[in-house]
């Protein structure tokens, strides 16, 4: 185990009691437990108050713009397989302005981590409501409350073979240490959903909310990850009951290996020789 | 006299158009001739009416021209639209099978299936493979080769096929020996190296991949497609990674993620897909990734004319984004160019760490031009990276007197690589101190003084000396040149002066170029003038005159001498 100190980033600027505090923690502890070493991690983020993740880490970093961070990440993958590669990012981020991206991202199955950051709000630009906020919600764009009911991505994850779906709750580090390394170990693309409260501008979904609804996937006596209908009935479920735990696996080849072009290495630094009297015979 | 011969085929997309007009004009190359080919097609899979033009000569060729000297139509529309196109003496050779009417006292050889190719199943493909042998035994030039050709690109479809074509196109050569041959090639000698015929998207992608192209996305669209095809043909091949993303969204930032990573990365679109990828221009500009994007030009706005021509997104291309921030624009005007150009382009966005833009458009990317080997010098375009160790400490933004940090890719050291989208700080991480959005803002912009310093790519025609002076960029330099000669060969004395590389805008060269000038034709396709406003707002100096054509078709000599006259 390398020591989690080996993570610690810049000062936050993150709201005092905010669920991206002991989401960090947890991520350096799962980090640590599988000796990830920062030079070979990047993480990539967008816009929202969760893509501030990697600032507050020490790694490699490409923080870029509203949405686009898988296909950044997947970018990163092609080029160099070599890297461990961790997406972070918020619900009105991945679902709201790259949802095209996340369709995309469960069909190719590149070979990263997702992780959404779920608070159900829109944070940084001051309490919009989010894709995920639920039927009702009242905010300054929806005085009369939000008129549709939420998206459920987890749902969508598993009826598009995404090859691994588990969500967790910032509420409860433990568990959210071990998600985040099951994660990380998956072969494929890893999509965890973190129920993270937003304790500034949501007062409805609150880590009380939260806690008295999430229960340990693990613990049904019908737990069948591997069996697609079971799971996409239990990734259905939210209001009452909401699980966390591992809800999907799905082996399936990566993007990386359809590539032979990769099989010789990574592309990064890569200079190929090539024989411009070939290129050009083609022509005459 | 030179030579200089127009066959224009035409047909419905579907009827071969485009599979016979490659093996012809090669054919021609082979036999020594120079060809220009040029593509005319609407945006549809099947009817509507599609042409190519080849212009064939026994001197070098600037580009294509008006008017038609042997048609050949594989429908009845064809002929309607094309006959009086016809020049005297011309001759038509049409599908019989689809022509019913051919106007009285036009020489004309129908073509059909009884004749060429008696008792078989052939179909239509024998009328256009007996049409293709026609046209070489008007012009004297033997048919095996073509022949073989034709056999080979169906020898997919069977030997039976492959044979029929073979025989089609000698019967055609032999039925055309009963027509009168105004125009012989049969003096011509086949050059000693073979030439090159190449469509200036072909020559970008060969250019692309001797600068050491790694990796490319893209989605679909018309012009810039002919590019992405031409990669893909080739990327298993010389080890490329291609990937077709969801968007032209994700095609940049993917790109923009191959690279920061340490690929050779690319990618490219055409109008509204440009529009898309805008925000992240200032992406790889702010995270001072390099990277190369193709712009293929089409008329707008919205979605326009796909499949037609113009220079409408110079202004566009030169200021999309948010707030300032550096940049190459580039813009070839020949296959050779291309080819210099995508090698140029993707050494300044190593050097400078900043997105270089290629400009082309649907002309420059399908018409095909013959090029000699020598017109293709290699080049190495290593890479720029800072790899000695840095004990861990690194700052990937450290301000610098040339606004250019030190660069170094994840995964190959301890020094981390942080890159952010927001202002930051030299580690990279974001900021609000604004005296250090300042030092940052200055320091990339910074990139551009020495960067200026590179742009020389100005061709100049015609006589020095000469008042009369047309200015153009990108894909007009052909068009515009021929003009000079023509006007030259009628006694008036006129220049041109070419811009292959508009920004940084090279104002001294450009000044010194255009001394003595006392008429400045700016020519160029686009209705507004985007060169002409682009040369007052760096050099002061003002355009006298315009030649502009947005119709959606490229310009020829004989558009620009008409749009002259009254003017020289």
């Amino acid at each position: 185990m390398l020591p989690p100190e080996l993570y610690a980033g810049i000062e936050s600027a993150w709201c005092p009691g905010c669920g991206n505090f002991p989401m960090l923690k947890a991520f350096k502890q799962a980090l640590a437990e599988l000796e990830i070493r920062p030079q070979d991690l990047v993480l990539v983020s967008a816009i929202g108050q969760s893509s501030k993740f990697p600032h507050y880490l020490k790694c490699n970093t490409f923080n870029g713009i509203h949405g686009r961070a898988l296909p950044v990440a997947t970018g990163i993958r092609l080029a160099n397989p070599t890297l461990k590669v961790v997406v972070t990012v918020g619900d009105g981020d991945q679902y709201g302005e790259g949802g095209n991206h996340l369709l995309a991202a469960f069909r190719r199955n590149p070979d990263l981590t997702l992780v959404v950051h779920n608070n159900q709000i829109y944070a940084l630009t001051k309490g919009q409501a989010s894709p995920t906020s639920d039927q009702g919600t009242k905010d300054l764009l929806h005085p009369q409350g939000v008129p549709y009911p939420p998206l459920h991505p987890l749902a969508l994850a598993v009826a598009q073979d995404c090859s691994w779906v588990g969500r967790s709750f910032a509420g409860m580090p433990q568990h959210l240490t071990e998600m985040y390394k099951k994660a990380l170990t998956h072969k494929g693309l890893a999509f965890l959903e973190v129920l993270q409260p937003c304790v500034t501008f949501n007062k409805v979904n609150t880590y009380e909310w939260y806690r008295k609804r999430v229960y340990e996937v693990e613990t049904r006596p019908d737990y069948a990850p591997e069996d697609e209908l079971w799971a996409y009935r239990v990734a259905k479920e939210w209001g009452e009951q909401i699980p966390i735990g591992v809800i999907f696996r799905k082996p399936r080849p990566i993007l990386e290996e359809s590539f032979p072009q990769l099989a010789a290495g990574p592309l990064a630094g890569r200079l190929p020789e090539r024989p411009l009297a070939e290129l050009l015979a083609e022509f005459s | 006299m030179p030579i200089d011969l127009n066959i224009l085929i035409g047909g419905a997309a579907g009827q071969g158009v485009h599979s016979i007009t490659t093996p012809l004009a090669r054919s021609l190359v082979r036999a020594g001739a120079r060809v220009v080919v040029v593509q005319d097609y609407q945006s549809r899979i099947r009817g509507g009416h599609i042409f190519n033009v080849l212009r064939v000569s026994d001197v070098p060729l600037a580009g294509p021209r008006e008017g038609v000297d042997l048609l050949v139509a594989l429908n009845q529309e064809t002929v309607a639209l094309h006959l009086p196109e016809l020049a005297p003496g011309g001759l038509l050779i049409y599908d019989a099978e689809q022509v019913q009417e051919v106007p009285p006292g036009v020489p004309a050889l129908g073509l059909s299936l009884e004749e060429l190719l008696p008792g078989t199943q052939a179909g239509e493909i024998a009328v256009n493979a007996g049409a293709s042998g026609a046209v070489l035994g008007l012009l004297e030039l033997p048919v095996a080769g073509l022949a073989e050709m034709l056999a080979e690109s169906f020898a997919a479809k069977g030997e039976e096929v492959a044979g029929w074509n073979r025989q089609a196109a000698t019967r055609g050569w032999e039925l055309a020996q009963k027509f009168p041959h105004a125009v012989s090639l049969a003096g011509l000698t086949p050059p000693p190296t073979p030439w090159l015929l190449m469509s200036g998207h072909e020559a970008v992608a060969v250019g692309a991949l001797m600068a050491g192209l790694t990796f490319i996305s893209g989605y679909p669209m018309t012009p810039w497609t002919s590019l992405f095809n031409a990669v893909a043909q080739r990327a298993l091949k010389y080890g490329v990674v291609l990937e077709q993303a969801e968007d032209e969204i994700c095609a940049i930032n993917m790109a923009i993620g191959a690279s920061y990573a340490g690929a050779r990365a690319m990618t490219g679109t055409s109008g509204g897909g440009f529009c898309l990828m805008t925000e992240a221009v200032g992406l790889a500009a702010m995270t001072e990734t390099p990277l190369v994007v193709v712009v293929a030009q089409r008329p707008g706005p919205s979605t326009g004319l796909p499949t037609r021509t113009s220079q409408g997104d110079l202004q566009f291309v030169l200021w999309a984004g948010q707030d300032d921030s550096p940049r190459a624009v580039l813009a070839p005007g020949s296959p050779a160019q291309g080819y210099a150009v995508a090698l140029k382009a993707f050494d300044l966005a190593e050097r400078y760490q900043i997105p270089v833009f290629i400009l082309t458009d649907q002309y420059f990317a399908d018409s095909q031009h013959t090029c000699r080997v020598e017109d293709f010098p290699a080049r190495r375009i290593p890479f720029a990276l800072e790899t000695e160790p840095a004990g861990g400490v690194y700052e990937r933004y450290a301000l610098t007197e040339s606004g250019i940090s030190p660069r170094r890719l994840p995964g190959f050291g301890p020094e981390l690589v942080v890159a952010d989208s927001d202002e930051h700080t030299p580690d990279g991480h974001l900021t609000e101190d604004l005296r250090v959005r300042v030092q940052m803002h200055e320091k990339r912009l910074r990139k551009l003084t020495a960067l200026a310093g590179e742009m020389r790519g100005l061709t100049t025609a015609g006589d020095p000396e000469a008042p009369v002076v047309l200015l153009c960029w990108g894909s007009s330099r052909g068009p515009v040149s021929e003009a000079v000669s023509r006007l030259a060969a009628q006694g008036v004395a006129a220049r041109m002066v070419h811009l292959s590389e508009l920004w940084p805008f090279p104002r001294e060269p450009v000044l010194s170029a255009l001394e003595g000038a006392k008429k400045l034709v700016v020519v160029e396709q686009n209705a507004s003038g985007q060169l002409m406003r682009l040369l007052r707002q760096e050099t002061g100096l003002v355009g006298t005159q315009a030649v502009r054509r947005y119709d959606g078709r490229p310009f020829t000599p004989e558009y620009i001498l008409r749009g002259l006259s009254g003017v020289v």
